[in-house]
């Protein structure tokens, strides 16, 4: 693997007595989808607020495109490709659809024009044209999601980040939310994804990269991390890993 | 041509509509008091929509916009009265400064967020009313007695007929107007209305949230000045009582509260319905009711934030004021 797209090296954060992550090493390599799993508490939002820029590491670094990003802002983070979703959907509730997404849009046009017609392209591809005049507000919990992807895709990213994205959904709405993460990636978007519902991710990524307790445990091919025994006990406690 | 082109193209052609209707209305009211409150409703109009680009579009509630506009009077007062400038360049001076004091209050109060902000911007403008309260060479409690030069339009000054100050409020009001419908459709626009609703989804989607709430309390800090420029003009005597005091603040809020916030028409059809109201019943009740206004606009902020917390412009529209039910 040339130099990966995005790279954590020696993270560390910190809140007061709680170490959320502890030297935590990651690489994501362009074009690959890769699942960033692990129980509750195991420091994965942490992590992926950390590459979204929301607030500095205590200590170590984050490059991305090989540029050293670790203390710049969210919004400059954007510009530069990295392109996220929130695990509690914040969509702009008082606009409408398509106006959600035009804001995404407005980072790489600059005319309106341009800028709609983006947002347009983005919604077809995500499956809400026929929503796009409707209020945010007024989507289903499924279509919220979908609109949080179409934001960001709207940015134009080179990583694209879920947080949680398929977690909640139907089994129905979580094969389709499967079948929109698998076409974006066919665009050339890498895609790292936090989940901790093992069955929805372990299909679709190509790499999955476990957390336990703010530490890296093991990453590699989602068949054999799922059988890993470390994996099992950090899941299941340790009485299931000494079967495995 | 989609729904939202033909929105604001339908837009555009009612506020001209409404634009000449209003410049017609003065051949048929002669009575000066109703031109009065004629002059003051355009006034608030456009101070309201002022107001309504931070605070309705932006979401960041200024209860302290007095200070902006007693920033624009003063200006353009002692401009005139000490340097002998007229108050057309006294106007845009005021703007001028009041966008720059907007930024440089801005800076650390756009840190603040929600209620925080809110009170910040009221002790600021209680401030800003106690320094020049004290300060002598613009007169301190006495204000600024703005002399009579004979009517003209380059002193701005017409004692004989209110007709040229309601022309000046109409274009006053339908630039407010305009500049708001151009930035409703603009990357500005679209910013402040992400930033209202969201700012952390803003900025992760590459909105500079700081920036675009201090591009916004520069355009409405400016504007608002204006307005106060042409009201030292208007009734030609200031002092901090008559333009700085928190009423103002509250005036230039409550129309687009209560015509509906961050919307294009609800300033204006707030203060259609607001100023003639307050305006009436001061003078109806005289002297002994003094105050009377102030319980009208505690009982319009109580009824409006219960009832129709969008603003009047919800009963409009198809949707239940409330949340609506997911179809």
């Amino acid at each position: 693997m040339s130099t990966p797209l995005l790279e954590t090296r020696g993270v560390w954060q910190r809140f007061g007595g709680l170490i959320a992550n502890s030297d935590v090493s990651i690489s994501v390599g362009a074009g690959e989808i890769v699942g960033l799993i692990g129980p509750n508490g195991a420091g994965k939002s942490t992590l992926f607020n950390l590459i979204a820029g929301v607030l500095p590491p205590t200590q170590g670094s984050i490059w991305f495109d090989g540029k050293d990003v670790t203390h710049m802002p969210a919004a400059e983070r954007c510009a530069l490709g990295i392109a996220r979703t929130f695990q509690v959907v914040k969509s702009f509730e008082t606009m409408t659809v398509i106006d959600n997404v035009i804001v995404g849009a407005l980072i790489r046009n600059d005319k309106m024009r341009d800028a709609r017609r983006k947002a347009h392209e983005v919604l077809e591809f995500c499956g809400l044209a026929s929503r796009a005049d409707k209020l945010a507000r007024d989507l289903i919990p499924s279509e919220k999601r979908r609109l949080e992807v179409a934001r960001a895709l709207a940015t134009e990213p080179k990583l694209l980040m879920l947080d949680e994205c398929l977690t909640g959904l139907t089994p129905l709405e979580a094969q389709s939310g499967v079948a929109l993460v698998r076409k974006v990636r066919e665009t050339g978007v890498t895609v790292l994804m936090v989940e901790h519902v093992m069955e929805i991710v372990m299909p679709l990524v190509d790499r999955a990269i476990v957390l336990n307790l703010g530490k890296k445990l093991v990453e590699g091919k989602p068949t054999d991390v799922v059988r890993h025994p470390e994996v099992i006990s950090a899941y299941l406690g340790d009485r299931h890993a000494v079967g495995a | 041509m989609d729904s939202f082109t033909q929105r604001r193209r339908r837009d555009l052609i009612l506020a001209a509509a409404l634009a000449v209707i209003a410049a017609c209305v003065p051949f048929f009211v002669k009575d000066v008091y109703v031109q009065n409150i004629m002059v003051l409703t355009l006034m608030y109009a456009a101070l309201s929509q002022a107001w309504n680009i931070l605070g309705g579009y932006c979401g960041q509630i200024s209860l302290g916009h007095a200070l902006y506009f007693g920033l624009g009077a003063y200006t353009t007062a002692l401009l005139f009265t000490k340097f002998g400038v007229l108050p057309w360049f006294g106007m845009l001076g005021g703007g001028i400064i009041s966008a720059l004091i907007a930024l440089a209050l801005g800076y650390p109060t756009f840190r603040l967020r929600g209620h925080y902000f809110v009170i910040a911007t009221i002790v600021i403008a209680e401030i800003g009313f106690l320094l020049f309260h004290n300060w002598d060479y613009a007169g301190a409690a006495l204000g600024i007695d703005i002399p009579v030069r004979g009517d003209s339009w380059a002193k701005f000054q017409f004692t004989r007929s209110k007709l040229p100050f309601y022309y000046f409020a109409l274009v006053f009001c339908c630039v407010a107007w305009f500049i708001t419908w151009w930035l409703e459709d603009s990357k500005w626009g679209f910013w402040w209305r992400a930033v209202k609703d969201n700012p952390d989804a803003a900025e992760s989607l590459g909105v500079v949230v700081f920036n675009s709430k201090m591009g916004a309390a520069a355009v409405s800090a400016f504007l608002t000045a204006i307005g106060g420029a042409f009201y030292a003009q208007f009734v030609s005597y200031i002092d901090p009582e008559s333009v700085m005091t928190f009423q103002f603040s509250l005036l230039m809020a409550l129309p687009a509260v209560l015509g509906g916030i961050g919307t294009l028409w609800g300033p204006v059809l707030g203060a259609v319905i607001l100023i003639p109201m307050t305006e009436l019943t001061r003078s109806f009740i005289g002297g002994s009711g003094r105050g009377v206004d102030l319980i009208l606009y505690g009982a319009v902020i109580v009824v409006i934030s219960l009832a129709r917390p969008d603003g009047l412009l919800g009963l409009f529209s198809r949707r239940p004021a409330s949340k609506g039910v997911p179809q």
